[in-house]
């Protein structure tokens, strides 16, 4: 019984696969909207669908969905269901479809006319009807004017300074305060307004240009979109840059144009990715100097000062550190501390560090300086106190901080300074005369364009690899041409061997057909192009035009007629007669090969 | 063009001067000359003067160099003695005389500032490019890399005609190949491809880094005379220099000087 079904089947297809190729498709595109007809913000479901019935599905398009950035694509799922049947009439039929089914989310007010979804099934093209949606503006919201005509200034409910408007996407610099003192922190922060569909993996920023300004950067690792309005129309706004910045001098400080690039689109077949460029706009802001009178090192911000020592008795001739330690917030970088001379005391250059962080927007740290004070004469020393003045924008008003001094005491006798190690011999106390002896000849060679930078450097350098390049393509083409040569020769000279066996076994017919065979594949080889399908008449005509002189074609043509006319009479040729027309067809060869032709 | 006209007007400026004034110069020859015997006779100033002559008439020779290296220590500057020592090397690679004095002059900087503040250093830079091409001369790779270039296609040609490697062949073939990619890598370093500017050495003892190019701006920190830096950038009449260390500020141009006088910036 399997056997019989499966025979039945066998049958089913054998016959059904013709009926198949020879049927015509059956297809149906669809593009439907459901509603057509919507607010700004509310939801649209955008369904393409093709349903072939008889064939197979290669591509489906809807091109314009990429036109409308402001079609924002909530969620996007791909349908293709597909359904095989068996019929005895007409074979196997494969049912198929595929649709893509998107919810739009407008963002702005307009109609979107889609030109028709065109599907392709089995090379052939076939296309829905086209569709148009009609977007209001949202219950409560303002008609806005066109982008087109819209003033960069008049941007409705979002403050736009430090942006030119862009309807598709635009940086903005938001600088606060636009006005400081040097040394006041100043937030810079780089936002990008977007309508469009960004990768956040593809956002490259560039930083802004910000000379006269101590900057301290706040990285931003992740990209995190927020909802503004402007002129009535949603954007996606992300933080791309953030810093902390210290006008170092008065004036007016420009905050250099930023920008960005990114890839919109790709998130499905239809949406080609596409590159996106945007610069910004530089914003300047005005740095004043600090209320005088200005006390001596004031700088922004408010400190704590702490000062100690690491010894309080020492060997004199031996070191203390002194260690001071300015906390707050501020830049610390700007901290100056003079250490005040101190009798009987030597002060080595300090070591200064910073520790510096970014919290609450605000940037604060800690400035250390170690200065290593050498006790030079016995006694008590005293390291005064030592004031830190500040400048509280807030407050409009200085403020210090104050340590209070430090003491150590140096006992024994002073000593003068020894070297740790003796040297062996005594080190010559440095004099000029050591240096020299100048060169007194001078060939007074003028500045000298390198070699590398002459004109001949160039051509020299590129003269090798050409001239290697001229030598290989021209070997090639010979030995290309010496291996076509040798190839046709071979087959030619098979082709006489092959007419001598017929000789040989008495067979004329397969003599002369191979005959005509070897002449014919000569000239095929030496004119680069096929003859063997031209008549007798042309063939002379082709051969003179090539070159060959008047007996060689002569020669020639009548051989191939000889031997057309000898292979349907074969039966009144002899042995002697083939035996010549072989010696005949042997030379005719050799000089057709070497026959010199013109193209 | 500059250069040409520079040297018109040091021969024209000599030769007027010569009419007034006895033994006066009257080419670069006797200017070099003049500028010896003030050196012999310990009149520094004047020599610096004759060899700075030569040199803003675009006279590029190592052995102006070295005497005015020579002329800058002998009279205690020795940043500018570093730097002059420095374009004579760039010029004229292991020269003996010329890198000892360099050393010299460089241990007499730190001795003299350690014995004032009681430690000293001097920031050098030294990268393995400099290493393996310091004792070439550029023109030395150049001419290498043409000849290496020839050699190298010429066994390419030999073996592509021959339809044969011997083993000659191969070991030409590879020795070619490598001295093309020596002298290109060497060109690469001596023209400064991988370097982000010119090398320059801090001229003044304390060169103050600052934040922008603007004398008012804070500091950021300090070179020392001697010190080797690169600039990076430049704004009317700052530069702005990169340490060794790292560390970049905007400092006046006349406290660095370059050490290849006709480098631009990248």
């Amino acid at each position: 019984m399997r056997a019989v079904a499966a025979l039945m089947m066998i049958a089913a297809m054998a016959f059904g696969w013709p009926a198949r190729g020879l049927a015509e498709p059956e297809v149906d595109v669809t593009l439907d909207a459901s509603p057509t007809e919507a607010r700004v913000g509310e939801m649209m479901r955008l369904e393409v669908r093709v349903r072939v019935k008889g064939g197979s599905i290669e591509q489906l398009q809807l091109e314009d969905l990429q036109k409308y950035p402001e079609l924002e694509i909530i969620s996007h799922q791909t349908v293709r269901p597909m359904q095989v049947s068996f019929g005895f009439g007409s074979g196997v039929q494969v049912e198929s479809s595929l649709g893509h089914v998107y919810v739009l989310r407008a963002t702005a007010p307009g109609e979107y006319a889609f030109s028709p979804a065109v599907a392709k099934v089995d090379g052939r093209t076939y296309q829905s009807q086209p569709l148009t949606l009609h977007v209001r503006a949202g219950a409560g919201m303002k008609a806005t004017p066109s982008p087109a005509t819209m003033a960069p200034n008049d941007q409705g409910e979002a403050d736009l300074s430090g942006a030119q408007y862009d309807e598709r996407a635009f940086l903005r610099t938001v600088v606060e305060p636009q006005r400081a003192y040097v040394g006041q922190q100043v937030n810079v922060t780089i936002y990008l307004y977007t309508r469009l569909r960004l990768g956040p993996q593809s956002v490259a920023p560039g930083k802004p240009a910000m000379d006269g300004f101590w900057v301290y950067d706040d990285p931003i690792t992740n990209l995190q979109a927020q909802s503004a309005t402007v002129a009535g129309a949603r954007y996606q706004v992300y933080a791309l840059h953030r810093s902390v910045a210290f006008p170092q001098r008065t004036g007016e400080l420009t905050i250099g144009a930023p920008s960005v690039t990114f890839d919109v689109g790709g998130a499905s077949f239809f949406d080609a990715p596409q590159r996106i460029q945007r610069e910004g706009v530089p914003v300047t802001i005005d740095v004043e100097a600090l209320p005088t009178p200005v006390p001596a090192n004031a700088v922004v911000g408010s400190y704590d000062i702490q000062m100690w020592i690491d010894r309080a008795a020492v060997a004199t001739g031996d070191a203390v550190t002194l260690r001071v330690d300015a906390t707050g917030v501020g830049n610390v970088q700007d901290l100056r501390i003079d250490l005040p001379p101190m009798v009987g005391v030597r002060a080595l250059q300090p070591a200064i560090r910073d520790q510096q962080r970014l919290t609450g927007g605000k940037l604060s740290g800690t400035r250390s300086w170690e200065w290593i004070l050498i006790a030079e004469a016995p006694g008590e020393h005293q390291v005064p106190p030592l004031a830190i003045h500040y400048f509280d924008p807030a407050e409009g008003q200085y403020g210090a901080a104050i340590a209070p001094s430090v003491s150590f005491t140096a006992s024994g006798a002073a000593r003068t300074p020894q070297p740790a190690v003796e040297p062996a011999t005594p080190r010559p106390k440095p004099d000029g005369a050591a240096f020299g002896p100048i060169s007194v000849y001078s060939a007074l060679r003028r500045g000298e364009v390198p070699v590398r930078s002459r004109g001949w450097f160039g051509w020299l350098l590129a003269f090798p690899p050409f001239a290697f390049g001229l030598l290989a393509l021209a070997l090639s083409v010979v030995r290309r041409r010496e291996q076509r040569s040798a190839t046709s020769g071979a087959v030619q000279r098979e082709l006489v061997r092959s007419a001598r066996t017929a000789l040989e076994s008495d067979d004329p017919r397969t003599f002369y057909d191979r005959i005509v065979s070897a002449i014919t594949h000569a000239i095929d080889a030496s004119l680069g192009e096929p003859v063997g399908a031209l008549p007798h008449v042309e063939l002379r005509t082709r051969l003179g035009r090539a070159g060959f002189d008047d007996d060689l074609v002569d020669r020639v043509i009548n051989e191939l007629e000889g031997a057309d006319f000898a292979r349907f009479a074969a039966s009144g040729v002899n042995q002697d007669e083939m035996q010549r027309c072989l010696q005949r067809t042997a030379a005719i060869i050799e000089r057709v090969q070497r026959a010199k032709v013109s193209p | 063009m500059k250069r040409l006209v520079t040297v018109a007007c040091l021969i024209l400026g000599v030769s007027i001067g010569a009419a007034g004034q006895e033994g006066g110069s009257s080419s670069l020859t006797e200017v070099f000359e003049g500028a010896n015997v003030a050196a012999s006779r310990g009149d520094h100033a004047s020599a610096v003067s004759g060899y700075g002559m030569l040199v803003d008439a675009g006279v590029r020779d190592p052995d102006v160099f070295y005497n005015l290296g020579t002329a800058f220590a002998q009279s205690g500057d020795y940043p500018r003695a570093i730097l002059n020592y420095e374009r004579a090397l760039e010029l004229r690679p292991n020269d003996d005389a010329t890198e000892e004095n360099l050393r010299m002059a460089e241990r007499r900087l730190e001795e003299g500032r350690a014995e004032a503040e009681g430690e000293a250093t001097i920031q050098r830079r030294s990268s393995i490019g400099d290493a393996i091409f310091g004792s070439l001369t550029e023109d030395a790779l150049a001419y290498a890399l043409l000849l290496a270039n020839l050699c190298f296609f010429v066994c390419l040609a030999w073996a592509w005609t021959s339809r044969a490697w011997s083993g000659g062949l191969i070991a030409a073939f590879v020795a070619a190949g490598l001295i093309l990619a020596f002298s290109a890598l060497g060109i690469g370093v001596k023209a400064g491809t991988f370097r982000d500017g010119p090398r320059a050495i801090a001229l003044d003892d304390r060169v103050v880094l600052l934040e922008g190019p603007d004398e008012q701006a804070q500091m950021r920190g300090e070179a020392r005379g001697g010190d080797r830096c690169e600039v990076i950038g430049a704004d009317r009449d700052f530069v702005k220099l990169r340490v060794v260390s790292g560390l970049e500020g905007w400092v006046p141009a006349a406290a660095v000087g370059l050490v290849d006088l006709d480098e631009g910036l990248h």
